[in-house]
């Protein structure tokens, strides 16, 4: 099974924040979630990821091919969607398809137009009369219609109702059948990526903080609720991260069933990807 | 790359269509002699100089260029399309006013010499200003790059008036140009144009480097 992305040690520097030596692998056949705080790093991440700011260090290949050298090679079998509609809004779909076909080797007009049909936009409306949902499935159409290996998603389904966002999500699900695809997806609903994703990717302040395989994290990772003198009596070394309430405490642990068999008094429960994000962002050190 | 210029036409037809009738119109005043042909070329000349400038405004409301860089093309291609757009803009009218000067010379049997002087001269300005407005729009972004054009434009002309006033422009030089024959003048005025090419292949390169170096 080959990467389909490959980041080592990518560093980036803007003065008041910066991208410290961020480490990813995306196997083929599978979905890595990016999730972080707004301004934590994501985008910033997918732009180096893209070519579109230059890097400071570190190394960046995208199904086999260097992400700057080999940078028309790459781009070809990758599909992007952004966080917004970037066509005009004085454009048709169809018009979409004309300016993007001799953009892409391999775009098929038809599957575009497939994909048109699928997710009901009509052909022949202009864009500024779409809908934020249709804008997207817009997007989503175009970055599939040249069969992408990778299909990149900075906030795709930010904004989108439950229905569309099943939709899209299902979308995915058919595309990463074949092992040798793969999609890129940061988002901050982290209940779509709990759905779909098998490797989560937490970027905290420009690093990353926590990336495994989603099964693991939420098979592992606990939270218990304890009084503050329980808190108090926990080894700080068994604790990753804190939170102190008024009515409570509570603790995030790494690995729950060795903390369950050494503070047996103590409820350590299963956890969710956005109380590990709510406690790296908000909690703090023991 | 040809999609990227089929972008700017299909963004625009709306513009370029009315832009078109314009024309029409004018020739149409022209043949009726409500206008002086010259006038009537620069002027056409003057609103396509802003069509760049327009499809710059319309890709930054639209951040595309975020996602033309994206694509599989290069930022190289990227620019080369929007300055292919610029090239088919002035070969469009460039042929439109060709053909209104034959139909004008063939019913009014008007100055021929006159006519394609004055063409030459607005192509080579048509070439010229766009020359040195891409490089400003891909470095500042079209807003920025509005009061530029004004300046690019209005400047050399305001120059020119406030010398003629003050006598300091010496326009006999000009009359020498009677002496010439018809031949000799269409021949010289014909590589104005060239120069306006070769000024935009130049600029083209600047543009490059700009974006080369630019963050999206």
């Amino acid at each position: 099974m080959t990467n389909c992305i490959e980041i080592k040690g990518l560093c980036k520097s803007y003065g008041d924040f910066a991208l410290k030596n961020i480490d990813l692998t995306l196997p083929g056949g599978s979905i890595l979630g990016l999730i972080g705080e707004n301004g934590a790093g994501k985008t910033t991440t997918i732009k180096c990821i893209l070519n579109l700011i230059h890097r400071d260090a570190g190394e960046i290949s995208l199904l086999g091919y260097d992400n700057v050298r080999e940078e028309q090679l790459a781009k070809q079998d990758i599909g992007l969607v952004l966080d917004e509609c970037f066509f005009h809004d004085t454009l048709r779909p169809l018009d979409v398809g004309k300016i993007l076909a001799p953009a892409y080797r391999e775009w098929d007009q038809k599957l575009f137009r497939d994909y048109l049909g699928k997710f009901g936009l009509p052909e022949k409306k202009l864009i500024k009369e779409f809908s934020r949902g249709m804008k997207m499935k817009l997007s989503l159409s175009a970055a599939l219609a040249h069969r992408p290996k990778l299909l990149i998603l900075d906030e795709a389904t930010a904004g989108l109702d439950p229905v569309v966002r099943d939709e899209i999500l299902d979308e995915f699900l058919g595309l990463i059948q074949d092992e040798d695809h793969a999609i890129l997806m940061s988002s901050h609903i982290i209940s779509d990526l709990e759905k779909v994703a098998d490797y989560i990717a937490y970027i905290h302040q420009g690093e990353v903080v926590l990336s495994d395989a989603k099964d693991n994290i939420l098979d592992s990772y606990g939270r218990v609720g304890c009084t503050a003198a329980q808190l108090e009596s926990i080894d700080p070394r068994d604790v990753l991260r804190t939170r102190r309430g008024t009515f409570g405490c509570e603790a995030l642990v790494k690995d729950r069933s060795a903390f369950a068999r050494k503070y047996p008094m103590l409820l350590v429960e299963r956890t969710t990807l956005e109380d590990i994000m709510l406690f790296v962002g908000k909690g703090e050190d023991k | 790359m040809t999609g990227l210029i089929m972008k700017d036409i299909l963004v625009m037809r709306k513009t370029l269509t009315s832009y078109l009738f314009i024309m029409v119109l004018y020739a149409v005043m022209a043949l009726l002699d409500i206008f002086n042909f010259g006038f009537i070329i620069t002027f056409v000349q003057v609103m396509l100089m802003v069509l760049p400038i327009t499809a710059f405004a319309y890709d930054e409301q639209a951040k595309w260029d975020r996602y033309a860089m994206s694509l599989p093309l290069g930022r190289s291609k990227v620019v080369g399309a929007r300055y292919l757009f610029v090239l088919v803009l002035a070969l469009c009218t460039f042929s439109l006013a060709l053909f209104g000067i034959a139909i004008i010379y063939l019913l009014q049997q008007e100055d021929l010499v006159e006519m394609l002087l004055t063409l030459m001269v607005s192509a080579s300005i048509g070439l010229l200003v766009p020359a040195i407005i891409l490089p400003l729009n891909y470095k500042l972004g079209a807003e920025r790059a509005r009061p530029y054009l004004y300046t690019v434009i209005f400047i050399p002309v305001i120059v020119v008036v406030l010398l003629s006033k003050l006598n300091l422009l010496d326009l006999s030089a000009l009359n020498a140009l009677e002496a010439l024959s018809p031949a000799f003048i269409i021949g010289g005025a014909a590589l104005l144009p060239l120069v306006g090419l070769a000024a935009l292949f130049i600029s083209y390169l600047i543009s490059c480097r700009v974006a080369a170096g630019k963050e999206y």
